[in-house]
Formats: C-alpha cells, structure tokens, sequence
C-alpha cells in the first residue's frame, strides 16, 4: 500500500488538529489554560488521553502489515508532532514509550510477539520499555537487571529498572536484561513480558520520580523478586539485546526529535503574538530589530531541525544501511538547536517566561518540558559517542568519493517503500547525505544573488567537510572509544552541523524540482539557514544578499497571522 | 564534479599488517590495537582473556571492527569483536575469513 500515502497522513493531522481544537480557548478541555493546570496537578491531561484514544493513536506505532497504521517514520513524526505541539508529556506519556517498547517487537521478534503486541496496542493498551538503570546511564552493558536462564528455558526475573514510563499501568514491557553475568556486549538480551505473566506478589511498582518538566508523566520503576516467566519472552537471540537496542534506537532517535518540534512551534507561535501584540519605545515589539531577528532565526532552527529530521526519518526507508548515524546526528542537533531557539525565545518574552499561567504560560511549560527529549533513550553525549568511530571509516571509504543521496530523500510528501525493520545495520561505511552536499556545491544554480550565496555557502560547507574527514582520519585510536577526547566530541558535532546543512540544500533543491512550495522552492531560506549553520561552525561567512533575511521573517508572520506550522508542511492549524 | 582527492595524508596511527598474516602476526596486530584503545601496554593483554575485562567498550570494539575492514579489506559485521571476544577468538575467525594460508596451518 503506498499510494495516497500524503492523503492519508495529512488527513489524519488534519483530524488530530481538528480533535484538539482551538488551544486558547478557555474552556476548550484540551486547550492551553486546562494542560497548564493538569501540569501544576502532576496528571496527564484524561481529556487529552480520552481523545487519542478516540482517534486511536496507538494505531500510528503498529505497520499496517499488522493492522495499524504505521507506513512510514516521517510520517509518523509528522503525526505525533500534533500532540507534542499541545502538550509533551501527552505525547511521551500516553505513547511514545509505546512505540519505543515496540520498535525492539517488530525489528526482532518472532510472529507471535509481533501478532501479540499489535493486538495489546490497537486494544488501546500500554508498553513500556526499560534499557537503563540509574546506576548506569547510557553504559547500558553494565546493567544488573537479571533474567536468570532456567534450565528448562524459561527466566527468573531479578533486579530493579528505574525511571520507566507508565511502569505501573503498562500491559507489557520490553525489559533489557542480563542473561549472563560475564562482562560484554553477548550477557544481555530483550525480554517482551506481559504483566498478566508475572505472579503480583514477585514484582513491586516503585515510587512515582518527581520531574522538572512532564510532570503528567507516571514514571516509576520496577522491583522483580525471582519472577519466572515462560521462555517464549525472549526477543530475537539469546545475547543479542545490544544489537537489537543499537537497531531500535535508529528508529526512535530519528522519529523522536521530529515529534518533539511541535512544541518548539507553540513557543515560537507564543512568542510572535507576545512580539506582534506589546508596545514598547512606541513600537510593537516585533518592529525592534533585535527581536524580529531572533524571531526570524528561531523559524530557521525549526526549518533546520525539520530538514533533518527528515533526511533522517526517511533514510531508514531510503538508505537503511546508512541510517545509523543520521539518526545519532539527528538525536544529537535537533534538541540542541530547538533548546537553544528556545533559550532566544525566552529573552523577548521577557519576564512572562516566568509565569506559570495566563495567555504566555504555556511557554515556560514547553521550555521545561522539552529537554527529556535529549535525556529519553540515548543523551547527547551518547549519540556523539555512536558518530565518533564512523567518522574515520567514513573519510576513508564515503566522503568526496560517494555517491549522492536521492531527491526522494528530501521529499516532505514522497512516497516510502515500507519500514526494512529487518535491514537496519549498526555501522555504515556509505554517506549520501553529505555527497549530496558536495554534488550541490558544484551543479546548484547560481544565477541570482540569492543563488549565489547558496552556492558559495554551500561550497564552505564542503571545505568543512574537508577538514572534518582530515581530522577524522588522525584521530588516535583512544579517541574513538566512549572515552575519547572533548576535541573527537567537538568533531562529532561539527559533522551533525554539515549534514544539517545538505539537508537543508536537498529540501530546497527538491522543492525546486517538484515546484510545489514556493516558499521552500525560494533560495532566500536556503541562504539564511546555510549562513547560520555555517557561523554555528564558528566560521565567518560573507554577508547575506539583501531580502533573504526579509524573506524568511516575512514568511513567519504569514505564517502566524494564517495560523499555519512553522515546519516543512505549512499546515492549517486550528485555532 | 566529485573531487576525489583526501587533502593532506595524516600519519598512519599503526603499523601495517603483514601481508600474508599469520596467526602470530594477526594477534600481534590485535593485541597492538587493543592495547591503544585500552591506553594499556601490549604486554598486559592476555590473548585468551575477553576484551571487555580490558575495558574495550562497545564504541572502541565498533572501531576494531572497522580497522579490521581497512586493513584486510574484509567485510566484517560490526559485532564480530562481541563474538569473538578474545585476542585468540579474533584471530581464529580473521585467519579463516581471509582463507587458508600454507603458514597457518
């Protein structure tokens, strides 16, 4: 089924929208005045789980292979990205840890699981999953969480998970678990065990984490005593939990950030009508050339981060055996460039930022809310540490030699093949992202000034990547482990910064291609948010041509005075 | 319109493997590499005692991993050090993976 793929997406935003209604309207239950209060009373909306239940979310995290609704990652960021633009705690809490448990399921698992899960999900009920312990962080191969072999085959559950989502109200939980008390990667494995399994009197729910943000979320733990549970929970092999996590994880990481950039859009939507609305030296506050350039840059970062996020989403799809570190970059910049809008955000909020209630309240509510999503499943510094020993293989055998991704992978409204579960590798030696990038330096058009400055930017980033692959190449071998230097860190994140670039490049060349979306088909964003990836990697460009700047503001204010997403798809918003 | 060329060639950060490696010189080779992503001295590293006990984490094994494909110019799957976690182990897969060698047997 991959014809209408666009419709059926689209119509499902449409009626999610539609569902949530007009969020300042006071006396809407699901608007932003009632998801303030339920935040302040540490509840999850119930009249926001009510509706997605009526809509039927769990269905976006099963492939319609097994009755749901699941064909494509970018679509299903796409889709989440209506909750996460109301409220995030709804979004990770009512289902996004559903899918996170899932992905392991339907990359791993047998039919039966697979049938299983897909049944406890379209009945509407939860998964939770638990990889990590306190005690070990993102070290996850030092976890202590015991599955003890019996046997006959069959597992004794021993141990504490800490820090789970719906830990207490789940149907099941996807449990990584030693299975093996030697040291190394072959000790863990993946447990799929149903709570209706487990004897109550073996498993103690543990006390509710109080939280900085998401405060609606119901994270606990779980304490097992010598649980036994049948032998068929296992998921995929015996000892191989680490590469089922490592392959789960390309399809979160990419999927996750792209969800999260809904709330990044409220709080830049806050912040024009704050701007648009208050006089200050007789003047509204968007007229004062500071503040509307900190407006204009923020649309930028989430054009940015939606550029990536959706070379990444649709690599796994497009480029399976390359989607490992698009995604580990994707995890890795998208939440630092939406934290860091929102930090400029703040600023020309002024001290509104730091109300917790009325017409700009739900702002502070996002600010707070949205660092889980660099902190669930994978932190910054874990997603670098998965870049860093691709890098040398990478200058050695892709960069400048490679060949090009497709346009299709830039394609907001392409059709996908569906989901490869079974075809996600953990290491690539293959690029395409950036070749793209080095094809576009030499055959982009360059005929206007605004052309130009594409082109020339685009030529800078190049040279970039020549020096990212250099030191690549030099790197010592103690820095390309988990320890490595704060310098093979930095090297990391300059090369999230440059495929972030040749996305933005692959969007507007393709928009250009297809000529669909005048606004993205326009050099002038393409020029504005090169030349700002560029001075993030501390270099000086020259400056922009006139009305690039002018463009991009321009468009935001359409934008918000239309109602419609600061994203890639420029959709009608309710409200 | 794809220029090829590297830029400047950085130092090699290890000696090169022989190139008909024997089951000696494919361990000394390991145990070499071993070592610098270990920050430990080459002496130290037991061939039949597993890698992890030497604090080789799974980021260090992935480069391994990838070492081994540029020097023997061999396809490897990325978790060939989890399953052969020793110096011994490795050597027994790579000397049967680069085919039978006179030498070797």
């Amino acid at each position: 089924m991959t014809g209408g793929q666009e419709a059926r997406t689209a119509a499902r935003v449409a009626e999610l929208n539609a569902a949530f209604g007009d969020p300042g309207d006071p006396v809407n239950p699901v608007g932003h005045d009632r998801l303030l209060e339920a935040d302040e009373a540490g509840e999850l909306s119930a009249a926001g789980e009510k509706l997605l239940d009526a809509f039927g979310l769990n269905a976006e995290f099963v492939p319609t292979a097994l009755g749901g609704r699941l064909e494509r990652v970018d679509s299903l960021a796409r889709v989440l990205r209506e909750v996460f633009r109301r409220d995030v705690a709804l979004g990770l809490g009512y289902g996004v840890t559903s899918f996170m448990a899932a992905v392991n399921v339907w990359t791993g698992g047998d039919e039966r699981q697979r049938t299983r899960l897909a049944e406890i999900l379209l009945g509407g009920g939860r998964v939770s999953v638990a990889y990590h312990e306190l005690a070990h962080g993102n070290d996850f191969l030092r976890n202590e969480f015991e599955a003890r072999v019996q046997p006959d085959g069959s597992f004794l559950l021993h141990g504490a998970k800490q820090v789970v989502n719906n830990a207490g109200r789940a149907d099941a939980w996807l449990l990584f678990s030693r299975t093996d008390p030697a040291p190394g990667p072959r000790s863990h494995s993946v447990l799929m065990v149903e709570r209706a399994e487990v004897a109550p009197e073996r498993l103690t729910v543990l006390p509710r984490y109080g939280t900085v943000g998401v405060r609606g979320c119901l994270l606990s733990g779980l304490d097992f005593d010598r649980a036994p549970v049948p032998g068929r929970a296992l998921v995929g092999e015996l000892g191989h939990g680490a590469d089922l996590a490592l392959r789960s994880f390309q399809l979160t990481r990419s999927a996750l950030p792209g969800m999260a950039l809904g709330a990044a859009d409220t709080a830049l939507r806050t912040v024009v009508s704050f701007a648009r609305g208050r006089r200050l030296y007789q003047r509204t506050v968007d007229a004062i050339p500071q503040a509307r350039a900190t407006l204009g840059d923020a649309f930028l970062d989430l054009l940015i981060s939606d550029c990536l996020c959706l070379a990444g989403t649709r690599s796994v799809h497009l480029l399976p055996d390359e989607a490992s570190v698009y995604a580990s970059a994707v995890k890795y910049l998208v939440p630092a460039l939406l934290q860091g809008a929102m930090h400029d955000l703040s600023i020309v909020l002024g001290a509104r930022f730091y109300l917790r209630q009325g017409e700009f309240g739900i702002f502070q509510k996002h600010l707070r809310d949205l660092p889980v999503l660099s902190l669930g499943h994978a932190g910054a510094a874990a997603c670098q540490a998965t870049i860093i020993p691709q890098l040398p293989r990478l200058a050695r055998r892709s960069w400048f030699r490679g060949e090009a991704a497709p346009g299709a992978l830039f394609d907001p409204r392409g059709d996908l093949p569906e989901t490869p579960f079974g075809r996600l590798a953990l290491t690539g030696d293959r690029d395409g992202l950036s070749a793209s990038l080095v094809a576009a330096a030499d055959t982009a058009p360059d005929g206007s000034p605004q052309e130009a400055a594409v082109r020339a930017l685009a030529r800078q980033l190049t040279g970039e990547l020549r020096l990212i692959q250099q030191e690549s190449l030099a790197l010592p071998p103690q820095d390309r482990t988990a320890l490595a230097s704060p310098a093979a860190f930095a090297l990391a994140d300059r090369y999230a910064v440059l495929l972030a670039g040749a996305a933005v490049l692959g969007v507007w060349r393709r928009a250009g291609d297809r000529g669909d979306d005048p606004f993205l088909a326009d050099p002038a964003w393409a020029a504005a948010a090169l030349h700002r990836l560029v001075r993030r990697l501390g270099r000086r460009p020259a400056d922009l041509p006139a009305g690039c700047v002018g463009r991009v503001q321009e468009e935001l204010l359409r934008r918000h005075a239309e109602r419609r997403s600061f994203d890639l798809y420029d959709t009608a918003l309710a409200g | 319109m794809i220029d090829t060329s590297t830029g400047s060639t950085p130092q090699p950060a290890f000696d090169p493997a022989p190139r008909q490696p024997t089951a000696e010189s494919l361990a000394r080779w390991l145990v070499q590499h071993v070592a610098a992503y270990t920050r430990l001295s080459a002496d130290a590293i037991d061939r039949t005692a597993p890698l992890t006990g030497y604090g080789l984490d799974s980021v260090a094994a992935l480069s391994l991993c990838g070492d081994i494909e540029d020097e023997f110019d061999l396809a490897v799957e990325p978790t060939v050090a989890w399953d052969h976690p020793t110096v011994e182990a490795l050597v027994a897969y790579l000397l049967d993976a680069l085919g039978p060698r006179p030498e070797t047997a």
